[in-house]
């Protein structure tokens, strides 16, 4: 039974507009067996999973279960083939009990339709004590620590017949605690015939409780490995595959190098979301952040901006303490935030063009009246200095592409004379050339004498952009790269903790 | 793709609100004068026009508000409530009719009648707008529930009975300009003149625009996002301090259910006018086109011998067609 594949896929593939999400991608995973998918963002693991779990389908492909083969799959078929699915994100009903949620997809009724819940509380405290979960099932779910709300999610999975259970990101939300139950209950049921798919980017914990290895970059299986055949280092290289930085348009700030720290970020802070960070950055130079996706980039980027509550953090520019209050302060001392969700937090999309260009240089000035003729041409100039695409400025800006949208968040910010300038993954969803062309802008600024910090999760983005990359895990700086230091491995290898020792 | 006349696009293209708005009025006019001559009829048109005044101008601040996204619901009860305290004034310190004397105040009575309407005007419009940014609850439910505690109070006040002001205070209401343009319209298109400048030329205005289009983009732009609502509030307030005068002039008596009406009608108009429910959207001649629609639609019911009762059944249908019909032609938000 050790070798025989409770599943198997073979070329599946998967195409959105202008990505192609999986490209021919053969999978195949073990009775019993713990199989790593790794990944960097939009590797396709997402994808190739929901896939699985039949949310997705794919453009083709074939998938085989048990031996049989499956072209088309659905949610609930998949359900019921055994393949449970523990999402990243909890899918839970804060108001129903622990028991409830267990079994919301079918409870116990009485014959007037009424729910038996000491019924189904029995059956849940059954079953979590099979798990080794110490939870009474009568809890309500909001009297639940995040930890206690995962491993429920967990117990979820296991109130039904569960063949192939698939992990995303599982100890995220889990402490050392929380991590010794689930290892405990995978090493238990998989010695029972069950096959999990896991998938984290912590590596540590592939070592731990991994059989094999399955690599992903850019919608396509790179490699697999058997866990003790193979070493970190290996899949590092295999997740990072070719170096693709060839599109390096900027050459690292000479010169500036001697100058004095100008912007200093000191001992930032809060509780379980960023971990006394401090760093600095020159005059004239691009600093990024770097890092996993939750290791609290953009919370730092909203404390420094003022937009979120700290526990400690200063800021410091020019030896002046400039420590902004709120948004309203932060934008008066000359710090612009572009955030990393273009439509939700930085743009009246139902407005033109010029008033969301305007709309912090009047937040700024004071003053009843508005200065319209004025506005209008100098919100013409800028669009037109950073070659905004769009016949007019009176244009919505709801019609523009994701590229042109992003250039009026940055015409907003420098018309507003902000001096430092946080970039939260400026590139997201948006087009190659005007990828390039914001990079190009970066690099003016940067050259004018603007500060500027950059958050991405595109690696190779953040070395050609760059001067130095720091980057973050759990909410701490773990590194600043510079020189030789800053390429894909240092920061991933960082991003990931690969050569931390154990962490439990 | 292409673009059917009735899909979203389609909709959009063929018409923009202004100009459907002025086909319906033109075409409830000729309906009404078809029915009956005399709608079109100069004294006629005139007497719509100082009817719609006060819808207009309490209209106004509800549109305002609505293009930053926030609802007030209780401006009916707030004019009725003014109304009251108003008339409560004038009739016990001017006296029960206008030759009886009561002493050095009776003069004073009118000034003080408009001095504590604006105050009370102003602090139910801060109350309003404290406990809506405060609660972080739907601005609807919350004005709602102030719709009933001012019209409680107003029958508290009034013990339910009316007040008569024995024509004490009239050229406000009635007062007429040449002998030709009612008083009440000029307040009217004054404050309908206002409320374009204020969204067209004032920070202020822009910053409703952007707070009703996207209010967490507005504070990140370093919008003083809850200031500005809370000034929204107390604009309707004020607003509504002036409606009452002008309302209880024309009367000549208040009860406390006087102006309950204006909730609906001001919202009916607006929101036929264009203005998003969501926000973000509206203009000032927006809000005086749907103000005459509406206006226009409730003359032209009692001129063609309609069922009074009728009226009410046409003004909900309004706002639920052109929610919908709104909300089918946005951009899918």
């Amino acid at each position: 039974m050790q070798d025989a594949n409770i599943l198997e896929a073979e070329k599946i593939n998967k195409r959105y507009p202008g990505v192609k999400a999986l490209d021919e991608v053969d999978f195949d995973l073990r009775y019993g067996e713990v199989q790593a998918l790794v990944g960097q963002n939009g590797a396709g693991k997402s994808t190739f999973i929901e896939i699985v779990a039949g949310s997705i389908q794919p453009d083709s492909g074939l998938i085989t279960l048990d031996g049989g083969a499956h072209p088309h799959l659905d949610p609930s078929k998949s359900i019921e083939l055994g393949i449970q699915t523990v999402h990243q994100e909890n899918q839970l009903v804060e108001e129903l009990s622990v028991a409830e949620n267990i079994y919301l997809y079918n409870l116990p009724k009485t014959r007037l339709g009424f729910v038996k819940l000491t019924t189904c509380i029995e059956a849940a405290d059954n079953l979590l004590g099979e798990l080794g979960i110490g939870i009474s099932s009568a809890k309500k779910l909001t009297e639940l620590t995040p930890v206690q709300k995962k491993l429920i999610s967990i117990a979820k999975a296991f109130s039904r017949k569960a063949k192939i259970l698939i992990l995303d990101e599982p100890t995220a939300a889990l402490d050392t605690h929380g991590k010794n139950i689930l290892f405990d209950i995978v090493r238990r049921y998989t010695k029972k015939g069950l096959s999990v798919i896991y998938i984290s980017h912590h590596l540590g914990e592939i070592f731990e409780i991994c059989d094999r290895v399955t690599i992903f970059k850019d919608g396509r299986r790179i490699n697999t490995h058997r866990v003790a055949e193979t070493d970190m280092n290996v899949i590092v290289k295999e997740m990072i595959g070719k170096s693709t930085t060839s599109l390096i348009i900027r050459q690292t700030a000479t010169g500036l190098d001697a100058g004095e720290p100008s912007l200093e970020v000191r001992d930032y802070h809060r509780q379980g979301a960023v971990d006394h960070v401090s760093f600095s950055v020159r005059q004239g130079e691009i600093f990024g952040i770097g890092g996993l996706v939750g290791a609290g980039r953009t919370e730092l980027a909203r404390m420094i901006f003022g937009l979120d509550e700290k526990d400690s953090g200063e800021l410091v520019y020019r030896n002046r303490n400039i420590t902004p209050t709120d948004p309203n302060d932060a934008i008066r001392k000359g710090i612009g935030l572009l955030t990393e969700d273009r439509k939700e937090n930085g743009l009246v999309v139902i407005r033109p063009i010029f008033e969301n260009i305007s709309l912090v240089r009047f937040a700024k000035n004071r003053g009843a009246f508005m200065h319209l003729k004025r506005e209008r041409s100098d919100t013409e100039a800028i669009s037109k200095q950073l070659n905004v695409k769009t016949p007019t400025i009176a244009q919505l800006v709801i019609n523009l592409s994701g590229g042109n949208q992003q250039k009026v968040v940055l015409a907003k910010w420098l018309f507003a004379e902000a001096e430092v300038l946080i970039f939260d993954e400026p590139t997201i969803g948006i087009d190659v050339g005007s990828k390039s062309e914001i990079y190009g802008l970066m690099d003016g600024l940067a050259k004018s004498g603007k500060i500027i910090i950059m958050i991405s999760s595109d690696n190779p983005e953040l070395i050609s952009v760059c001067d130095r990359v720091g980057v973050m895990r759990f909410g701490k700086l773990v590194a600043v790269l510079d020189g030789e230091q800053k390429n894909e491995e240092n920061i991933l290898k960082f991003s990931m903790g690969v050569d931390e020792k154990d962490e439990t | 793709m292409k673009v059917n006349a009735f899909s979203r696009e389609g909709l959009r293209r063929r018409f923009s609100q202004s100009t459907m708005l002025v086909i319906m009025i033109v075409v409830v006019a000729i309906v009404a004068t078809i029915v009956n001559p005399k709608f079109l009829r100069i004294t006629n048109i005139i007497n719509i026009f100082q009817q719609i005044s006060v819808l207009g101008i309490v209209a106004c601040g509800v549109g305002m508000l609505l293009v930053s996204g926030y609802i007030d619901i209780s401006v009916g009860a707030q004019v009725s409530l003014l109304g009251i305290i108003l008339s409560g004034i004038i009739q016990n310190v001017g006296g029960i009719a206008p030759d009886a004397s009561n002493g050095w105040l009776q003069p004073l009575a009118i000034p003080m009648a408009f001095v504590v309407s604006f105050i009370v005007g102003f602090a139910m419009g801060l109350v309003n707008g404290i406990i809506v940014i405060k609660s972080r609850v739907t601005s609807f439910i919350i004005t709602l529930g102030f719709a009933s505690v001012y019209k409680g109070i107003a029958l508290l006040v009034s013990g339910g009975a009316s007040y008569m002001l024995f024509g004490r205070f009239e050229w406000l209401g009635r007062g007429r300009i040449l002998n030709v343009i009612p008083i009440p319209i000029l307040f009217f298109l004054g404050i309908v003149v206002f409320t374009h400048i204020v969204l067209k030329f004032f920070r202020y205005g822009r910053f409703l625009y952007a707070i009703g289009g996207n209010r967490k983009a507005a504070y990140v732009s370093g919008i003083n996002t809850d200031g500005i609502i809370l000034r929204g509030y107390v604009v309707v307030g004020l607003l509504n301090a002036l409606a009452a005068l002008i309302l209880i002039s024309r009367v000549g008596s208040a009860l406390a259910t006087t102006g309950e009406a204006y909730a609906l009608d001001a919202l009916a108009s607006v929101i036929v006018g264009g203005v998003a429910i969501t926000g973000g959207k509206g203009t000032a001649l927006s809000f005086f086109l749907g103000v005459v629609l509406i206006g226009l639609l409730g003359n032209a019911l009692i001129i063609m011998n309609v069922n009074p009762y009728v009226r009410d059944v046409v003004i909900g249908s309004i706002i639920i067609i052109a929610v919908s019909i709104s909300h089918i032609t946005s951009d899918g938000a």
